[in-house]
């Protein structure tokens, strides 16, 4: 309850210290009640609280879990990017804008109602639609928020006709319920059709092919703090919320969307790694790059049995790889631009940003002591036996990805500096994520 | 006894219009015609008890759906019909989508059972103390997060459209 209270009331806060003129205690009230929320998850560790007792929302272990991973990923995006946010001096709606999806991250994570899933989806990606077009002066960030508010509100009404006719076989909004008819009749058509829908909805939510088409689109458009926010996340938040609604309540449904499931993991591997690979803007390779991280998230719920742990790692460790290297773009894109030669010669400017950004790089590649390697070993180990096709598929396309990504970080050290200056920005954050990234792996057991 | 007239005035007025709304040349005729046809459909609401749905329906279609519209229609200045010319595959397109659609509707009604309702029964469902009662026990949760949503749709409509605003965006 206390967690659910901090998270709505947040964004009214916000804009309650903007009317009396205290813009300088946003962030530090944002990040106080961030680690509040933390602190909430520990605090509750262990009890599942029914809210209000209405069936609506259960925080339980996957809830709590999922929580505190988000939590600390929007808590490292603030201290990232609050600088930059500050510097569009509109930090008051868009902080309030970011705490508001904030709380709708949260609720995609403990739903049992299918009302509030979908009140969750729609609090998550609102804000998002003005968000990544609040580069008002930008027509590029202009067309992004527009294109991501059409594709997003179709995906919405899909999503809800699905909901509808699950409603219509079930008679229920309660997931519970909803199991067990699913249990007792895995072949009724209108619940197989509501939860073929559903999965567009959400497929097109993380950008999985074939539904990713907008996604480098908007992740270029919007101002790079936002892609940030979105590509880690919302995407966590919404794969999370994916995972709960199809690997629990539809788990007897599941064996018939196993196959569909998998070609679409396939297709956004193969898809998003090799148009990686044609990009010479460093944001939109990245943002490929992170489609191509929306498969192995979708391939999670294809483990075998209720175990989030793989996907609650990969979330965790994509995620501050990604944040990592969003900020490294930003700075790099404000400074020099974001084309592949603005990177030339970074690491004599600036050794210290090169290095972060390589570590990063090397993560979301999945270079060994890195915690993106382990994010990928769990969740190939999960499959393998049961899709060792898809692993093959999955170890390809990282060798593929390899290639992008060493084309940035050989940019950095090959090649000869392009002759413009460049300050590092805020150093003991970016410490602090690429300690994470090397030491992550130790804490692997405990998610 | 009285109930019957006025549910065949209701129907004239409905059907009548609607057939207006279509056929009239100036939009805003049309839209006015529009309007008239969800009063009394409105109107039918009410006498099936269902008076939530109808003050509902007056609110939100009647007051702010086709204020909105009447205002785009004044705003660009639609006020002359133009006739597009249309190619004769998409009119054969059109009337095939409307048969198809005539077919599936006849079909349903044909083999659908009709709901039977005891019309001297008052029904619970439509009474917004019903609707009170539901909302504020069983939905409390959704409800509430409903107004974060709206507030949070409300904050974003200000900053797209708020006017001194600092452009040195990053």
């Amino acid at each position: 309850m206390i967690i659910l209270l901090i998270s709505a009331l947040l964004g009214v806060a916000l804009l309650a210290l903007e009317i009396f003129k205290l813009r300088a205690f946003m962030m530090p009230l944002m990040l106080l009640s961030f680690m509040g929320i933390l602190a909430g998850t520990v605090i509750q560790w262990g009890m599942s609280e029914n809210i209000l007792n209405q069936n609506m929302m259960m925080m339980d272990a996957f809830a709590l879990k999922s929580i505190a991973i988000l939590t600390i990923l929007a808590s490292f995006w603030l201290v990232l990017q609050h600088k930059n946010i500050q510097a569009t001096g509109n930090g008051a709606d868009l902080y309030a804008l970011i705490a508001f999806s904030f709380c709708g991250a949260l609720l995609m994570t403990n739903f049992t109602n299918m009302v509030m899933l979908f009140l969750a989806i729609e609090i998550l990606s609102i804000p998002l639609y003005v968000l990544a077009a609040s580069n008002r002066g930008n027509r590029i960030s202009n067309e992004a928020g527009f294109k991501y508010f059409l594709l997003g509100s179709v995906a919405s009404a899909i999503l809800l006709f699905g909901i509808a006719l699950i409603y219509g076989a079930t008679a229920s909004f309660d997931l519970y319920v909803i199991h067990d008819f699913i249990a007792a009749n895995s072949t009724n058509y209108l619940v197989l059709t509501g939860m073929g829908m559903i999965l567009t909805g959400f497929a097109f939510k993380i950008s999985a092919a074939p539904f990713h088409f907008w996604a480098p689109d908007v992740y270029q458009g919007a101002p790079t703090p936002i892609t940030g926010w979105m590509a880690t996340v919302v995407k966590g938040a919404a794969i999370l919320g994916m995972y709960r609604l199809f690997a629990g309540a539809f788990e007897s449904g599941l064996g018939f969307f196993n196959g569909a499931i998998a070609i679409m993991v396939m297709l956004t591997l193969i898809i998003a790694n090799g148009m990686a690979t044609l990009q010479a803007n460093v944001k939109r390779m990245l943002a490929f790059s992170g489609v191509s991280h929306a498969g192995f998230l979708l391939a999670c719920i294809l483990i075998p049995g209720f175990n989030s742990q793989p996907l609650m790692f990969y979330v965790l460790s994509y995620g501050i790889a990604s944040l990592l290297s969003f900020y490294v773009i930003q700075s790099v894109g404000q400074q020099i631009g974001e084309e592949l030669h603005a990177f030339d010669g970074l690491a004599q400017k600036s050794p210290f940003t090169a290095a972060i950004m390589s570590l990063a790089l090397l993560s979301m590649a999945g270079i060994p002591p890195l915690a993106g390697f382990f994010g990928k070993y769990y969740v190939i180990s999960g499959l393998m036996g049961h899709y060792t096709w898809l692993t093959i598929i999955m170890i390809l396309t990282s060798v593929v990805a390899m290639y992008y990504y060493l084309k940035v970080i050989f940019a950095m050290y090959g090649k000869n500096n392009n002759g413009h200056d460049f300050a590092d920005g805020n150093r003991w954050a970016l410490i602090l994520g690429g300690i994470a990234l090397i030491a992550l792996f130790a804490l692997s057991t405990l998610i | 006894m009285l109930t019957e007239y006025a549910f065949w005035l209701l129907s004239f007025i409905a059907v009548f219009s609607g057939i207006a709304t279509i056929i009239s040349k100036n939009p805003v005729y049309s839209v006015l015609y529009l309007i008239l046809t969800f009063f009394s459909i409105a109107g039918h609401y009410f006498l099936m008890n269902a008076q939530f749905l109808a003050a509902v329906h007056i609110i939100v279609y009647a007051g702010a759906i086709m204020v909105l519209f009447l205002y785009v229609i004044m705003m660009l200045n639609l006020n002359q019909l133009e006739v597009e010319k249309r190619s004769n595959i998409l009119k054969m397109l059109a009337v095939a989508s409307a048969g198809l659609l005539l077919v599936i509707l006849s079909g349903a009604a044909h083999t659908a059972d009709a709901l039977h309702v005891n019309p001297n029964k008052v029904s619970p469902a439509g009474m917004v103390e019903d609707l009170g009662i539901a909302l504020y026990r069983n939905y409390l949760l959704p409800f509430e997060l409903a107004s974060i949503l709206f507030l949070a749709a409300m904050v974003g409509a200000v900053y797209l459209s708020k006017k001194n605003l600092n452009e040195t965006q990053a």
